[in-house]
Protein backbone atom coordinates (compact mmCIF):
# COMPACT_ATOMS: atom_id res chain seq x y z
CA UNK A 1 0.00 0.00 0.00
CA UNK A 2 1.30 4.03 -0.23
CA UNK A 3 1.02 6.35 2.54
CA UNK A 4 1.44 10.12 2.41
CA UNK A 5 4.39 11.10 4.69
CA UNK A 6 4.96 14.70 5.47
CA UNK A 7 8.30 16.23 6.31
CA UNK A 8 9.07 19.72 8.12
CA UNK A 9 11.60 21.65 9.40
CA UNK A 10 15.32 19.94 9.86
CA UNK A 11 13.57 16.27 8.49
CA UNK A 12 12.25 18.18 5.14
CA UNK A 13 16.05 19.36 5.02
CA UNK A 14 17.41 15.59 5.55
CA UNK A 15 14.75 14.19 2.81
CA UNK A 16 14.95 17.15 0.36
CA UNK A 17 11.24 16.88 -0.26
CA UNK A 18 7.92 18.52 2.17
CA UNK A 19 5.69 15.51 1.42
CA UNK A 20 5.99 12.13 -0.71
CA UNK A 21 4.17 8.77 -1.31
CA UNK A 22 5.90 5.63 0.17
CA UNK A 23 5.28 2.11 -1.00
CA UNK A 24 4.80 0.18 2.00
CA UNK A 25 4.26 -3.55 3.40
CA UNK A 26 0.23 -4.16 3.93
CA UNK A 27 -0.54 -3.21 7.43
CA UNK A 28 2.47 -1.35 8.17
CA UNK A 29 2.99 -0.04 11.30
CA UNK A 30 4.72 2.80 13.16
CA UNK A 31 8.03 0.98 13.80
CA UNK A 32 8.46 -0.77 10.06
CA UNK A 33 7.62 2.59 8.51
CA UNK A 34 10.72 4.49 10.86
CA UNK A 35 12.76 1.70 9.96
CA UNK A 36 12.00 2.10 6.94
CA UNK A 37 12.45 5.26 6.35
CA UNK A 38 16.28 5.60 8.47
CA UNK A 39 16.92 3.11 6.01
CA UNK A 40 16.47 5.88 2.97
CA UNK A 41 17.43 8.58 4.51
CA UNK A 42 20.46 7.74 6.81
CA UNK A 43 21.02 10.68 8.73
CA UNK A 44 17.32 10.59 10.32
CA UNK A 45 19.26 7.94 12.60
CA UNK A 46 21.04 11.07 14.13
CA UNK A 47 18.48 12.88 15.07
CA UNK A 48 15.15 13.00 16.62
CA UNK A 49 12.03 13.25 15.18
CA UNK A 50 8.18 12.12 16.37
CA UNK A 51 5.27 10.89 14.60
CA UNK A 52 2.05 12.06 13.81
CA UNK A 53 -0.84 9.76 12.66
CA UNK A 54 -3.44 12.20 11.68
CA UNK A 55 -1.68 15.01 12.83
CA UNK A 56 -1.65 13.23 16.97
CA UNK A 57 1.49 12.04 18.04
CA UNK A 58 1.76 8.24 18.36
CA UNK A 59 3.69 6.29 21.06
CA UNK A 60 2.73 3.45 20.47
CA UNK A 61 2.82 1.22 16.82
CA UNK A 62 -0.34 1.56 15.59
CA UNK A 63 -0.94 -0.29 12.08
CA UNK A 64 -1.40 1.84 9.49
CA UNK A 65 -3.79 2.80 6.91
CA UNK A 66 -3.32 4.49 3.31
CA UNK A 67 -5.92 7.05 4.64
CA UNK A 68 -3.78 8.39 7.29
CA UNK A 69 -1.86 11.19 6.76
CA UNK A 70 1.70 10.73 8.30
CA UNK A 71 4.26 13.62 9.69
CA UNK A 72 7.64 13.57 10.97
CA UNK A 73 8.33 16.17 13.31
CA UNK A 74 11.16 17.46 14.23
CA UNK A 75 11.45 19.28 18.31
CA UNK A 76 9.19 22.14 18.39
CA UNK A 77 10.51 25.23 18.55
CA UNK A 78 7.94 28.12 18.33
CA UNK A 79 7.49 30.85 20.60
CA UNK B 1 -20.79 21.49 11.14
CA UNK B 2 -17.25 22.16 13.38
CA UNK B 3 -16.47 25.51 15.67
CA UNK B 4 -14.34 27.65 12.98
CA UNK B 5 -10.46 27.79 14.76
CA UNK B 6 -9.38 31.36 15.19
CA UNK B 7 -6.35 32.70 13.37
CA UNK B 8 -3.50 32.66 14.84
CA UNK B 9 -0.18 32.57 12.61
CA UNK B 10 0.74 35.92 11.51
CA UNK B 11 3.22 36.27 8.29
CA UNK B 12 6.54 37.63 9.33
CA UNK B 13 6.88 40.38 12.59
CA UNK B 14 3.86 41.13 14.65
CA UNK B 15 4.27 44.57 14.90
CA UNK B 16 3.80 46.46 17.80
CA UNK B 17 1.12 48.73 16.55
CA UNK B 18 -1.28 45.32 16.13
CA UNK B 19 -0.51 44.97 19.91
CA UNK B 20 -1.49 48.43 20.53
CA UNK B 21 -4.67 47.66 17.97
CA UNK B 22 -5.51 44.40 20.10
CA UNK B 23 -5.25 46.30 23.92
CA UNK B 24 -7.51 48.89 22.48
CA UNK B 25 -10.36 46.65 21.17
CA UNK B 26 -11.02 45.67 24.50
CA UNK B 27 -11.60 48.75 26.03
CA UNK B 28 -15.21 48.36 25.57
CA UNK B 29 -15.09 44.77 27.96
CA UNK B 30 -15.73 46.99 30.92
CA UNK B 31 -15.89 43.73 32.76
CA UNK B 32 -12.39 43.12 32.69
CA UNK B 33 -10.10 44.30 34.98
CA UNK B 34 -6.61 42.76 34.21
CA UNK B 35 -4.95 41.94 31.07
CA UNK B 36 -1.28 40.29 30.68
CA UNK B 37 0.66 39.92 28.13
CA UNK B 38 3.61 38.13 26.63
CA UNK B 39 5.71 39.17 23.82
CA UNK B 40 8.52 36.50 22.94
CA UNK B 41 11.40 38.37 20.87
CA UNK B 42 13.69 37.15 18.31
CA UNK B 43 17.20 37.06 20.30
CA UNK B 44 20.49 37.43 18.16
CA UNK B 45 22.25 34.55 20.33
CA UNK B 46 25.79 33.96 19.02
CA UNK B 47 26.57 30.71 18.39
CA UNK B 48 30.16 29.85 17.26
CA UNK B 49 31.11 33.13 16.34
CA UNK B 50 27.89 33.93 14.42
CA UNK B 51 24.82 36.27 14.98
CA UNK B 52 21.87 35.32 14.50
CA UNK B 53 20.11 37.61 12.46
CA UNK B 54 16.54 36.41 12.12
CA UNK B 55 14.70 33.08 12.61
CA UNK B 56 12.33 31.68 9.49
CA UNK B 57 9.23 29.71 11.34
CA UNK B 58 7.27 27.04 9.39
CA UNK B 59 5.10 24.82 10.74
CA UNK B 60 2.71 21.93 10.05
CA UNK B 61 0.04 24.27 10.05
CA UNK B 62 -3.29 21.99 10.68
CA UNK B 63 -2.35 20.30 13.66
CA UNK B 64 -0.55 23.73 14.87
CA UNK B 65 -3.88 25.25 14.77
CA UNK B 66 -5.75 22.08 16.16
CA UNK B 67 -2.96 22.49 18.90
CA UNK B 68 -3.62 26.27 19.45
CA UNK B 69 -7.10 25.53 19.99
CA UNK B 70 -7.05 22.57 22.51
CA UNK B 71 -4.51 25.01 24.30
CA UNK B 72 -7.69 27.70 24.43
CA UNK B 73 -10.18 25.10 25.20
CA UNK B 74 -8.17 23.78 28.27
CA UNK B 75 -6.86 27.31 29.33
CA UNK B 76 -10.94 27.89 29.62
CA UNK B 77 -11.53 25.33 31.51
CA UNK B 78 -8.65 25.81 34.00
CA UNK B 79 -8.63 29.57 35.14
CA UNK B 80 -11.47 31.97 34.97
CA UNK B 81 -10.71 34.50 32.02
CA UNK B 82 -12.37 36.64 30.12
CA UNK B 83 -10.58 36.11 27.18
CA UNK B 84 -7.44 34.88 25.31
CA UNK B 85 -5.58 35.66 22.52
CA UNK B 86 -2.51 34.14 20.66
CA UNK B 87 -0.73 35.11 17.77
CA UNK B 88 3.05 33.17 16.18
CA UNK B 89 4.57 34.51 13.07
CA UNK B 90 5.07 32.26 10.30
CA UNK B 91 8.26 33.19 7.80
CA UNK B 92 10.70 35.00 8.87
CA UNK B 93 10.91 37.58 11.61
CA UNK B 94 14.33 39.70 12.10
CA UNK B 95 15.72 39.68 15.62
CA UNK B 96 14.47 42.62 18.07
CA UNK B 97 11.02 41.88 16.33
CA UNK B 98 8.00 39.94 17.56
CA UNK B 99 7.25 36.34 17.12
CA UNK B 100 4.66 35.47 19.76
CA UNK B 101 1.85 37.45 21.31
CA UNK B 102 -0.02 35.72 23.95
CA UNK B 103 -2.77 38.62 25.71
CA UNK B 104 -4.99 37.26 28.60
CA UNK B 105 -7.85 39.45 30.42
CA UNK B 106 -9.89 38.65 33.65
CA UNK B 107 -11.78 40.62 35.82
CA UNK B 108 -9.10 40.18 38.41
CA UNK B 109 -5.46 40.01 38.18
CA UNK B 110 -4.03 37.26 40.04
CA UNK B 111 -5.17 34.36 37.42
CA UNK B 112 -3.81 36.30 34.60
CA UNK B 113 -0.63 35.46 35.58
CA UNK B 114 -0.93 31.72 36.32
CA UNK B 115 -2.76 31.63 32.97
CA UNK B 116 -0.49 33.51 30.63
CA UNK B 117 2.67 31.19 32.09
CA UNK B 118 0.32 28.40 31.25
CA UNK B 119 -0.57 29.04 27.92
CA UNK B 120 3.11 29.96 26.93
CA UNK B 121 4.41 27.25 27.85
CA UNK B 122 1.64 24.81 26.60
CA UNK B 123 2.64 26.87 22.92
CA UNK B 124 6.77 25.93 23.14
CA UNK B 125 5.93 22.19 24.30
CA UNK B 126 3.35 21.69 22.12
CA UNK B 127 2.47 23.55 18.95
CA UNK B 128 4.33 21.72 15.77
CA UNK B 129 6.17 25.10 14.75
CA UNK B 130 9.92 25.02 13.61
CA UNK B 131 12.30 27.85 14.30
CA UNK B 132 15.26 28.01 11.57
CA UNK B 133 17.93 30.51 13.16
CA UNK B 134 19.49 32.56 10.07
CA UNK B 135 22.85 33.73 10.61
CA UNK B 136 24.42 36.50 8.84
CA UNK B 137 26.35 34.82 6.27
CA UNK B 138 23.03 32.90 5.52
CA UNK B 139 24.09 29.69 6.98
CA UNK B 140 21.47 28.28 9.40
CA UNK B 141 20.77 26.17 12.22
CA UNK B 142 17.50 24.90 13.45
CA UNK B 143 16.18 25.81 16.98
CA UNK B 144 15.50 23.95 19.90
CA UNK B 145 13.33 24.95 22.71
CA UNK B 146 14.50 24.50 26.19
Amino acid sequence: MELKVLYFGMIAEITNRNEELLLVIQDCDIFQLESLLKEKYESLKNVSFKIAVDQKISNTSIRLKPTNEIALLPPFSGG
Amino acid sequence: MTKKKKTVFIQGAISPSFIANSIEKHQSKTAIGAHNIFLGQVRADIIDGKTVQGITYSAYTEMAESTFHEIREATFDKFELTCMHIYHSIGTVKTGEICLFVFVSAPHRKVTFEALEFVVEQVKKEVPVFGKEVFEDQTHQWKVNS
